[in-house]
């Protein structure tokens, strides 16, 4: 049974499924980050907004998975509204909005886990393949709202030249009100799958970084969501792969140092996230007016 | 047209805000069904170590008809050491335009690098310690020169390398404290107890306060100096009010942008290493904990100005002392202090609409040009994410 080609091709497959699963999460924050940014909203709420959507899938799903979902994508599409109301209403700046939301989810889902979930039981939750087709959809769905219909266009427009959009006749703030709520919702979405569909239940911090990964796939991807969900897999790829070589007991030692570490191939996809930012995309032109106020 | 990061509007903002953080987090507390006069009074006690009751024991200081539990007031100073440097690697980015939120990987390498050093024996304490901080300071700068690099060279957010970067010194430490500088009499991931003639003694004996705070304290001194009577000062302000408009009238932007963040991480660097050297006498997991975040909401709260973020350091610092020792007390979570952050920075960081300022009648030429360039300056301020 275990022939060698047998062996390599169930390592290409279960290579391949590693991927889809690391890259789920992150395709479907990266979704919400295009959303926003394109409208003009820089959203490194993203990180609390995934773990905000964490938390709630399993508070309220303990009864029943969908109610645990819709709770959290509307707990998701609350805390974007949030954003939405601090940077476009009180005209804070978008990256100190960003991190008082992140910050708020943190310690409020920190909080209210110490007081409700400490007992850490599971829950059933949804299947992986749900997020996964969603996640490997979603881009195509964006890329249709953006380029076919009006409010993709008016989404655009109020992210490149609120100026312009507005001597049109379209007001810059309701439509970013839209698509940063939106936003809030896919990055609930990928909090859900972490904690409903892969760990099953809720821990602190598990969000872990993935909502400034899943940012850095939407610069990777220059903005463009079949771009984004490129540069989530090429994060997911390399996740995959050395959570592989980890169980395969690859052992390479050179220069005194033992590469096959698992410390140091924890900071293989980061490193190469790193890398391609630097070297294959170059300098990324972001939507003219992102980070502004309307003026 | 400038978009600053802040408005800086003096005392009160910053004092409202935080008015506001704890009222809700009172509220929340209620909510909750603990009682919020209890958990405040813990807090306060935790803070300042003001308690009611006669002193007992060494660590108790008499004051009016109450003590001063010693412990837990040197609890939030050295508790505000880390918070003080960081808060200022924050501030001293910001003011070129620059979000470090790398300040916790900076530190990261400043405490291992220290470390690293201090475990070294035979070196006499006058040259040992002074040399373990600057070691500290390098290894923070080298980690912070790169983002800097990174942006000035290649355009990549700092945001998103430095959050890269984070991830990648926490692994390297990992690798490193359970290989190369593993402590070799003990199973636990850590390095070697550093020798005597690095560690900083504590000014009151038992704790954790040492000249550590002095040095912070010096840190937001010589900060505020380089800010405003220093050329590479004025060049960091002119960054970070608008890089075009600084390129423009001469400066080298893209050096000012690395040293800026070369100084940053020098000052996480030393976070760190007074940490290694003040308090836990070696590098050990999580030695890092979220300061390195945290100087965040302490540069937003001072408002990048030195005195300012020497209280909110100071505020926060009581909020982190505090808050655990009320958790031990009255079983309201810790993480309540988070929020209570959370909403601090909101509400400091939000910039009334400016009323009656009627639409500016916008001159049709300038309208519909064919490559709308947004006012350069509003845009590098904003982080373009």
């Amino acid at each position: 049974m275990p022939h060698s080609d047998a062996g390599f091709g169930a390592l290409l497959f279960a290579l391949l499924i590693a991927t889809l699963t690391s890259a789920t999460p992150l395709i479907l924050a990266a979704m919400g980050g295009i959303l926003s940014e394109r409208a003009g909203v820089v959203n490194i709420a993203l990180e609390g907004l995934i773990l905000a959507g964490a938390f709630m899938g399993v508070a309220a799903g303990r009864t029943s998975a969908f109610v645990g979902l819709l709770a959290a994508l509307l707990l998701g599409a609350l805390l974007g509204a949030v954003h939405a109301f601090l940077t476009q209403k009180t005209r804070m700046n978008h990256v100190v909005s960003g991190l008082a939301i992140t910050l708020l989810s943190a310690g409020g889902t920190r909080y209210l886990f110490q007081k409700l979930l400490r007992d850490g039981v599971g829950i059933e939750g949804l299947p992986q393949w749900f997020f996964i087709v969603l996640a490997l959809l979603l881009p195509f769905a964006i890329l249709g709202l953006l380029s076919n219909t009006r409010f993709g266009l008016r989404l655009r427009a109020v992210g490149e030249n609120p100026t312009s959009a507005r001597m049109a006749g379209i007001a810059a703030i309701p439509v970013r009100f839209v698509a940063v709520t939106l936003s809030g919702v896919c990055a609930a979405l990928a909090g859900a799958f972490l904690s409903m569909s892969v760990a099953h239940r809720f821990s602190p911090d598990m969000s872990a970084g993935k909502g400034f990964i899943a940012l850095a796939a939407v610069i990777f991807g220059k903005w463009h969501p079949l771009g984004a969900m490129v540069g989530a897999l090429f994060f997911g790829f390399f996740d995959a792969l050395q959570s592989q070589l980890q169980i395969s007991h690859v052992h390479l030692v050179a220069l005194g140092v033992e590469w096959t570490n698992p410390f140091l191939l924890d900071a293989l996809p980061y490193l190469m996230t790193l890398a391609a930012l630097v070297t294959l995309v170059g300098r990324a032109t972001p939507p003219a007016a992102l980070g502004l106020e309307d003026a | 047209m400038k978009q600053r990061l802040l408005e800086r509007s003096g005392m009160l903002r910053p004092v409202l805000s935080v008015a506001v953080g704890l009222i809700l987090a009172a509220a929340m507390m209620a909510l909750s069904g603990y009682a919020p006069g209890e958990a405040f009074s813990a807090l306060w006690t935790g803070a300042t170590g003001l308690a009611a009751g006669p002193p007992m024991g060494t660590h108790d200081l008499a004051f009016g008809s109450g003590h001063i539990a010693l412990f837990q007031m040197a609890q939030s100073f050295s508790k505000m050491t880390p918070l003080l440097f960081c808060g200022l690697a924050v501030a001293l980015g910001l003011r070129a335009g620059l979000f470090n939120i790398g300040a916790q990987g900076q530190m990261t390498f400043g405490a291992l690098a220290a470390a690293a050093i201090g475990m070294r024996t035979g070196i006499p304490a006058a040259v040992h310690v002074p040399l373990t901080l600057a070691v500290g300071a390098i290894a923070g700068a080298a980690w912070g020169a790169l983002p800097g690099l990174l942006k000035a060279r290649r355009g990549v957010h700092e945001v998103i390398s430095t959050i890269m970067l984070n991830f990648i010194a926490l692994d390297i430490a990992n690798y490193l404290i359970t290989h190369n500088l593993h402590d070799a009499n003990s199973q636990n991931p850590q390095t070697p107890e550093i020798a005597t003639s690095a560690i900083l003694t504590p000014l009151i004996p038992h704790t954790a306060l040492t000249h550590g705070l002095t040095l912070a304290l010096l840190a937001a001194l010589a900060v505020t100096a380089l800010i405003r009577f220093t050329a590479l000062g004025y060049a960091i302000r002119a960054v970070g009010l608008g890089a075009e408009a600084a390129r423009a009238s001469g400066i080298a932007v893209p050096r000012t942008l690395i040293v800026t963040m070369a100084l940053s991480g020098a000052l996480a660097g030393v976070a760190g290493a007074v940490e290694v050297m003040g308090v836990q006498h070696r590098y050990a997991v999580g030695i890092a904990a979220s300061y390195g975040f945290d100087g965040i909401a302490v540069a937003l709260l001072g408002g990048l100005g030195g005195l300012g973020v020497i209280l909110s350091a100071l505020f926060f610092g009581g909020l982190a002392s505090g808050s655990s020792y009320m958790e031990s007390l009255t079983n309201v979570p810790a993480p309540i202090s988070v929020i209570i952050q959370a909403v601090i920075i909101a509400f400091v960081g939000m910039r009334p609409r400016p009323r009656a300022t009627p639409t500016p009648a916008v001159p049709a030429s300038t309208t519909p040009a064919p490559t709308p360039e947004p006012p350069a300056e509003r845009k590098e301020a904003n982080a373009a994410l």
